[in-house]
């Protein structure tokens, strides 16, 4: 049996969590999902949906928050009561600060970051990246293991729904509420002053392909549909259309969004230099031969005034 | 403030790997080393500490004699002195391996704070550091953007997905992990190389019986290359492909 | 003469001389203090001889940047040694020795003078004009009192000379010669503490001065050199230029940060190390002699140690300085970024060798072998990752395999250390050039090309400090020499921008011309050019500082450029490609950029 061991905030299910249940489900194995909070009964229903043997809501007041040691105390309990033969979880910020602290206390193997999991003679094979995923490793933990998830290697909508609502039980464990060390504030959102393209996830940023100063208004309803900030090369800065700190170059803003939108950029070295670590580039110029290309994973030859209108129209559709 | 700094010398980002014959490890032998660049904000964030509070620096890295290399690195950057705990089997060692490696070297020196990067560029586990914690029986806390010092504690700035960030307050000795972009590294200056020479790196032999907990059984080329995708046809279509690109395949957006 | 008058001279003439000994005495010490940097390279001295009675005897550089004044200088200069003689000899009998005066070939001598003396009086009172009611910028706002009362003093000193004459004998004759006598005194007193100590030190910096622009020797690790921190590392040469400075202001004119209202000023900083030496604490920070700050406004172009006539070696200061800074991690935050790119990538901008590789598979480029390739061909770190560099760097490639040349690249490169030269990280350049000669050396590298020139100048020269001597060409040198067979009729005007690493620290500046006219342009020149060029603003680690006080130097080139009134630029550096393209975006102007060998792979298709 595979425990799964999903994440929710605040009653909002992690979309990962799904993800992670699918895994666990594509290695043929039953499936059991665990998930932690002081009331989890808005998320187990979603949960339940899934084809699993059963969920299991690990419910204490000591587990409103977050913390390290709360979570460890109350995930030793549960897997020592349901002695699973592993544990999945997704590969998250919340999972990366205790997972390891739990492999500790349980003495488990623990494999991180995977994109797969499957039965091999008898004994869990997980697949993960090494060397900048360069290369891939066939892993095969000893014994017993805790395996993360890389957050959307597997499809959500790859899950496989139960016939029926799986049963929800509430699970009895204990915490002892003044052995937990971390003293956590409450979560929150930058109050933003300063525009700081370095925090954005997504940046849709124009060059001089955007010619005029009113049609940045172009760019912007895009960026506002794509959730994303708005940024700019050089020239566009250097003639006032937009301030400074909107600026991506080598004395801009060095930026390393999940997806960066190039409009209209030619793909100067200054200017690649400072977007380069993006996780995704996307190009659109009317130059086929701009440099730009040379780095984007996506790239469109066109004109800009027609396909980003068409963009838009495609993502609020 | 005694404070360790973790460090992991990898391969240079640009090195191409290769399996080995047996595909359990690559072939290293060609490769060209450097300090694991995580770890160098994590050193940074560790020598700023140490201009603020006073106190020393030690840095700490556990695997073949090459490693001398990154720690001298580390000296010459700043630090004041370094643990090598020497043994070439811990460069391919897992986070348990290595973390009770660096726990056994680091047992005597009382530390009030072990800083690491988030991470390795080789491996990539994102373990070691939460795994030296609980080794060490303190507290721990991952992807700190800032660190507040307090008598006996530490407040610190968690970063959390989607733009979201968090304050938690830890007692102290503790490992945090630090989140890498945080700071301006500082280059090794040419009197922290000189002055380099003289520092005491202290090798210490590894502890018996601590095993990996996971092993490579096959190392491979991935099929998926990183290729650019020119998306044509009209100005609908393409945005129409390209979205539906964005949204499943690279999944940056929902 | 009267025997009081002879006693009242001699005591004169002691106060004066000890007055002249004790300031000497001085300078001396800081000279002789300060570490012994001064070498003459084997079989050079013949040639620095040679130089002295070039620049100094004839006065070729400042006839040669300002012709009337440089004459007027020339005439007083003249005028000065020629009296030299006169003068002993007055003193001589004054003295109480012997009195040649009335000697007959003294008679002629001094009648030989009096033309000497009209030249230095027209040539003197030109320049008393110029300095006090011209008032050329270069000269500074200040109105120097100094240099108006030494006008004054070689003034007084000719007419004195020439009422001798006309006076008969008495005590209005004897009160001229007491005039002249104690103006000449004075004037011996005043030279060390002035700008005219330059007539005794100046013939010894310009011999000294290295024939090579810009040279900073590396430094010696093993004896601890850290470079310039305080006035106490301050070099014997940096000494000497301190106290040689005739405050011209030629360096000053010539600066593109100066021009462009940056604080930076040569001239200052030359002055200032002076003042801060006579000042006597020597513990006192480069860092606050110059305002560290205004040290990092340098491009290294070399404008002004170029144009001094009297041996100033301005870049030395300069490189020294900042390698003092960077030594105690002082460097600006821009550069601390290039420094950590340059450690892990080998490249100025920290990009990885894959983009490099991806250039050379899709430009078809074989990896070099010395059994088959005439040159090695150098991309250098533009060459590596700059799309538009590479642009001309097919067509480069194209021109060489249309004549036949063979060239091969090498499998991985790193920078030459170029900018970490001349930003003062000096064990980063060191490090670099090492693994690179060593490289060459492995390969069986002889010859190399590159289109870059400051890989041109860092190859070439600066390697050589460590024993490694190689031949290296520029592409327009090479293209020019073998496409001499090809004319093509002219057609249109370009303007020509001449890299300062090329033209001026290279001498490179007649074969882009030979090219540009062979393949059918007509060439406007704008207001600096060929070996005195107007800076593009990228050397000296600028290219990473994108913020400038006052006017951008780039904005300030491209201007001169389109003066010229061609719309067309031709470039033949990546480093000024990226800044002048940089500045025609910010300045929305339509002026088409073409790289030389861009412009001669066009050409010559039409050709063949």
């Amino acid at each position: 049996m595979i425990l799964v061991i999903a994440e929710q905030q605040q009653g909002t299910l992690n979309r990962s969590s799904l993800e992670t249940v699918a895994a666990a489900q594509q290695t043929g194995a039953d499936v059991t999902v665990a998930v932690l909070g002081a009331d989890v009964s808005m998320v187990t229903p979603a949960l339940a949906l899934a084809k699993v043997s059963e969920v299991i809501a690990v419910q204490a007041p000591a587990l409103e928050a977050y913390t390290l040691d709360g979570f460890v105390a109350a995930l030793v309990q549960v897997v020592q009561a349901e002695k699973p033969d592993h544990v999945f979880l997704p590969h998250t910020y919340q999972t990366r600060d205790f997972a390891p602290a739990l492999a500790v206390a349980l003495g488990m193997a623990l494999v991180t970051d995977c994109v797969a999991a499957r039965w091999q003679d008898g004994a869990l094979v997980a697949v993960r990246p090494m060397f900048q995923g360069r290369l891939y490793a066939d892993v095969a933990p000893t014994g017993a293991a805790l395996v993360t998830f890389q957050i959307g290697a597997v499809r959500a909508d790859s899950l496989v729904p139960g016939a029926t609502p799986a049963p929800i039980r509430i699970a009895t464990i204990a915490i002892d509420a003044s052995a937990i060390r971390q003293q956590p504030e409450a979560p929150f959102r930058e109050a933003k002053q300063a525009v700081d393209l370095t925090q954005a996830e997504r940046i849709v940023s124009v060059g001089r392909g955007i010619k005029d100063q009113d049609k940045i208004e172009l760019a912007r309803q895009l960026a506002s549909a794509m959730g994303a900030e708005l940024g700019a090369s050089r020239p566009i800065c250097d003639a006032g259309w937009l301030p400074m700190d909107r600026q991506v170059g080598s004395s801009g803003q060095t930026v390393a969004p999940k997806l960066y939108l190039a409009l209209g950029i030619s793909g100067a070295i200054q200017h690649l230099v400072g977007m380069k670590g993006a996780r995704t580039i996307v190009a659109i110029n009317k130059d086929p031969e701009a440099p730009i290309f040379e780095v984007a994973d996506y790239g469109i030859v066109g004109d800009l005034f027609e396909i980003v209108p068409a963009l838009i129209k495609e993502l609020q559709g | 403030m005694k404070i360790a700094v973790c460090i992991k010398q990898v391969p240079t980002r640009d090195w191409q790997p290769r399996a080995n014959e047996d595909r359990t490890w690559v072939r290293d032998q060609d490769a060209s080393f450097e300090l694991n660049e995580p770890d160098a904000y994590a050193l940074e964030e560790g020598l700023r500490l140490k201009e603020k509070h006073g106190g020393e620096v030690v840095v700490c890295s556990a695997g073949p004699a090459r490693v001398a290399q990154a720690l001298r690195e580390a000296l010459a950057r700043g630090a004041d002195r370094a643990i090598h705990v020497e043994d070439d089997a811990l460069a391919q060692g897992d986070a348990f391996a290595v973390a009770g490696a660096l726990a056994f070297a680091m047992r005597d020196e009382q530390f009030d704070l072990v800083l690491t990067g988030l991470q390795s560029d080789d491996q990539g586990f994102a373990q070691t550091g939460v795994v030296l914690a609980g080794t060490l029986g303190i507290a721990s806390a991952t992807i700190i953007m800032e660190v507040d010092v307090r008598p006996g504690a530490v407040r610190v700035k968690r970063e959390l997905e989607g733009g979201w960030f968090q304050f938690v307050t830890l007692p102290l000795p503790a490992v945090l992990t630090i989140q890498s972009g945080i700071n301006q590294l500082r280059y090794a200056t040419l009197k922290g190389i000189m002055s380099a020479k003289k520092k005491e790196i202290r090798k210490v032999a590894p502890p018996a019986g601590v095993p990996s907990r996971q092993r490579i059984i096959s190392l491979y080329v991935p099929e998926k290359k990183k290729r650019t995708q020119m998306l044509a046809g009209t100005a609908a279509e393409a945005a129409g492909q390209l979205i539906t690109k964005l949204r499943d395949e690279a999944r940056v957006i929902s | 003469m009267h025997p009081v008058e002879v006693w009242l001279f001699r005591i004169v003439v002691l106060a004066f001389a000890a007055a002249f000994a004790a300031q000497i005495a001085t300078r001396l010490r800081l000279f002789l203090r300060a570490s012994n940097n001064l070498r003459v390279p084997d079989g050079e001295s013949g040639v620095r001889l040679w130089r002295v009675v070039r620049e100094v005897v004839f006065q070729s550089r400042t006839i040669a940047e300002r012709p009337l004044v440089g004459l007027a200088h020339l005439g007083v200069f003249w005028g000065f040694c020629a009296f030299a003689l006169f003068t002993g000899v007055e003193f001589l009998r004054g003295l109480g020795g012997p009195d040649l005066t009335r000697t007959e070939w003294f008679g002629t001598y001094a009648l030989v003078l009096v033309p000497f003396a009209f030249a230095v009086l027209v040539g003197i009172s030109g320049l008393i004009v110029r300095r006090v009611f011209v008032r050329p910028p270069a000269l500074g706002d200040h109105l120097s009192k100094e240099s108006v009362l030494i006008g004054f003093f070689i003034l007084t000193l000719m007419v004195t000379f020439l009422l001798d004459f006309v006076l008969a004998e008495g005590t209005g004759a004897r009160i001229n010669w007491w005039v002249h006598a104690l103006v000449i005194l004075s004037f011996m007193a005043v030279i060390p503490g002035s700008k005219h100590f330059h007539l005794l030190v100046s013939p010894l910096t310009v011999y000294l001065r290295s024939s090579t622009l810009g040279t900073v020797p590396n430094l010696d690790f093993e004896r601890e050199q850290v470079g310039l921190e305080t006035l106490k590392d301050v070099e014997r040469k940096q000494v000497l230029d301190a106290f040689t400075c005739v405050e011209c202001g030629r360096c000053q004119d010539n600066c593109p940060a100066h021009a462009t209202g940056k604080r930076l000023n040569p001239k200052t900083l030359i002055l200032q190390n002076e003042d801060a030496l006579l000042a006597g604490n020597l513990d006192v920070k480069l860092a606050e002699v110059f305002d560290a700050s205004v040290l990092w406004q340098c491009t290294t172009c070399g404008a002004c140690e170029n144009q001094c006539p009297v041996g100033v070696e301005h870049l030395p200061l300069v490189v020294g300085a900042r390698r003092g800074l960077v030594s105690n991690g002082d460097a600006p935050d821009a550069l601390g970024a290039v420094y950590n790119h340059l450690e892990r990538r080998g490249n100025i901008w920290g990009l990885g060798a894959d983009l490099r590789q991806k250039f050379v598979q899709s430009a078809g480029l074989e990896i070099f072998d010395a059994t088959r390739h005439q040159y090695l061909m150098w991309l250098g770190c533009a060459g590596a990752f700059e799309a538009d560099f590479q642009k001309s760097l097919r067509s480069l490639f194209e021109i060489l395999r249309s004549r036949g040349v063979t060239f091969g690249v090498l499998a991985r490169e790193r920078c030459t250390g170029d900018v970490a030269k001349r930003t003062g990280n000096e064990y980063q350049f060191q490090e670099l050039a090492r693994a690179n000669i060593d490289d060459f050396k492995a390969a069986g590298v002889t010859r190399i090309l590159t289109s870059c020139p400051h890989c041109l100048r860092t190859i070439g020269v600066d390697y050589k400090e460590f024993g490694y001597a190689v031949e290296i060409v520029h592409s327009s040198a090479l293209v020019a020499a073998i496409t001499r067979d090809v004319s093509v009729p002219v057609a249109g005007t370009v303007t020509f921008h001449d890299p300062c690493y090329l033209g001026r620290y290279s001498g490179i500046t007649e074969e882009p011309r030979a090219l540009l006219q062979r393949f059918g342009a007509s060439v406007a020149e704008p207001v600096r050019h060929g070996a005195n060029p107007f800076c593009c603003g990228a050397g000296g680690g600028l290219l990473f500082e994108e913020h400038e006080d006052g006017r951008r130097i780039s904005q300030e080139r491209l201007e001169q450029l389109l003066s010229t009134g061609a719309t067309t630029i031709v470039t033949a550096c990546p480093f000024c490609s990226i800044m002048l393209k940089g500045a025609q975006a910010s300045a929305n102007s339509t002026a088409e950029f073409v790289d030389l060998m861009t412009f001669v792979e066009g050409r010559l298709k039409t050709v063949s």
